[in-house]
């Protein structure tokens, strides 16, 4: 694949509308750089939010459960996908009501902490993101 | 509410795990309650007569992780009464748990051995996870500082019998408000019901944010204040313990000990008619001289924990059936 010189995107996927300060801890979610080139923005004007985050990634299609990260950020979190240079689909990230293995509990006795079973949170309510945890019942504050 | 929807809640109950008390329904309550009322007189004690067995060839386990006196004796009284065997253990060191076995695995293993499962754990969230690998229902005896499903049944029982009603009445908790999970529990299932709540205790131990929130939002937070002088109008005064470990200055402890402690006198201008509970043990915090009072219901309220647990015994494993 021929990358242009100026990083204009060909095909990959757009991270935008994180709130600012963010663009760091999504680089780190996702584990990027992988392969391809990553620009990205911070601080930038937008239109809708005032400033905002901005991430472009050449050659990366998201999985559900790094999209399930990503929306944690922010409460207008976008993906898109970019293919031969154009939008090709664009998605709101939402978080979902019922987050399995993603999120670790807070609380040091809780039984997730202390045996080998995966962390379930309950989303309550939209942002800013609380989470109950279905075991030991205790709230997390995101 | 209407017969038919508490006979369905009761036909709910076969079968079914009891984990936390946020699970329960207005319906859940009455129907344990309701059931209960038919082991009156049948959980021991003076004048009680023998109730016929209903559960006979049943085993009930007692997984009791973490030291307990009254849950573990009155699972096993319960389950005795009903005519049905207990097998398990009352303390750790001596179960496979102490060679590193995992919950799930305990959990899995003694689901072969019996028809139900009482768990007491130090975890928070260990019956729920039981919950979900065990075959077998299994009814939460305290998992760490979450949850204590039965004893917040039996206190609903005991307000219920001692007013007639858990709906209009005016109930405050003193004492230990940030950790205590009667509280929490007790609480939480009383906004099913018209109530107002109000909260006594000293600013390091303030209701969790959270449910503060949700008894606002419901519209059921009565008054929050540091001293019972400042309370007037109260049908029920539930006061918890104020434990020594959640102070990491003795003196600080000392003092809040000092003024959370209330006597005849203190309780004197909330009327006769105040009923008084605590989940006990008590250390100092209710003097001696309040057992003698009228309204002090909180050894009735232990000996209720038999009734009602008779009572879930029964509907969760189908008795008489």
């Amino acid at each position: 694949m021929t990358i242009p010189r100026d990083f204009r995107l060909v095909d990959g996927t757009v991270i935008d509308h994180l709130p600012v300060g963010t663009a760091a801890r999504a680089l780190e979610l996702l584990r990027l750089p992988r392969e391809g080139p990553v620009t990205i923005g911070m601080n930038v004007p937008s239109s809708r939010h005032d400033k905002k985050d901005i991430i472009r990634v050449e050659g990366m299609v998201l999985e559900k459960r790094e999209l399930d990260r990503l929306a944690l950020l922010g409460e207008h979190v976008t993906v898109s996908i970019v293919q031969a240079g154009k939008v090709v689909d664009k998605i709101r990230l939402e978080v979902p009501k019922r987050l399995r293995g993603i999120l670790t509990c807070t609380n040091p006795t809780c039984v997730t902490n202390n045996e080998p079973v995966q962390t379930v949170f309950e989303r309550l309510g939209r942002y800013p993101f609380r989470f109950r945890c279905t075991y030991c019942e205790r709230v997390l504050t995101l | 509410m209407q017969d038919e929807a508490l006979s369905e809640a009761a036909r709910a109950f076969r079968g079914r795990s009891v984990v936390s008390a946020n699970d329960f329904t207005r319906a859940d309550i009455l129907a344990v309650l309701e059931a209960a009322g038919a082991f009156e007189g049948r959980a021991g004690g003076p004048g009680s007569t023998p109730q016929e067995p209903r559960l006979p060839g049943r085993v009930l386990g007692l997984l009791f992780f973490e030291p307990s006196t009254r849950t573990r004796l009155s699972f096993e009284s319960a389950m005795l009464r009903l005519g049905g065997s207990v097998l398990g253990f009352a303390d750790a060191r001596v179960s496979s748990f102490s060679k590193g076995e995992t919950l799930n695995d305990t959990i899995r293993v003694v689901a072969g051995y019996c028809d139900a499962i009482v768990l007491r754990h130090p975890n928070e969230g260990s019956a729920r996870l039981a919950a979900e690998v065990s075959t077998i229902p299994v009814i939460n005896g305290g998992d760490g500082s979450n949850q204590h499903p039965t004893q917040t049944l039996l206190d609903l029982y005991t307000i219920k019998k001692a007013m007639g009603r858990l709906d209009d009445l005016r109930v405050g908790f003193m004492g230990d408000l940030r950790y205590g999970r009667t509280v929490h529990s007790l609480a939480a299932a009383l906004l099913h019901f018209d109530v107002k709540l109000s909260f006594i205790g000293p600013p390091s131990l303030k209701l969790p944010p959270d449910l503060r929130l949700e008894i606002e939002e419901a519209g059921r937070l009565g008054i929050e204040v540091e001293s019972l002088d400042e309370v007037e109008d109260l049908d029920v005064l539930y006061i918890t313990r104020i434990q020594k470990e959640r102070f990491p200055d003795p003196v600080e402890y000392e003092r809040v000990r000092a003024s959370y402690r209330v006597d005849r006198e203190a309780l004197l201008p909330l009327g006769p008619e105040l009923k008084i509970m605590h989940p006990l043990p008590r250390v100092n915090e209710v003097a001696p001289d309040v057992d003698t009072l009228p309204g002090a219901i909180y050894f009735q309220q232990t000996r209720n924990g038999v009734t009602v647990r008779m009572a879930l015994l029964d509907l969760i494993l189908g008795g008489g059936a």
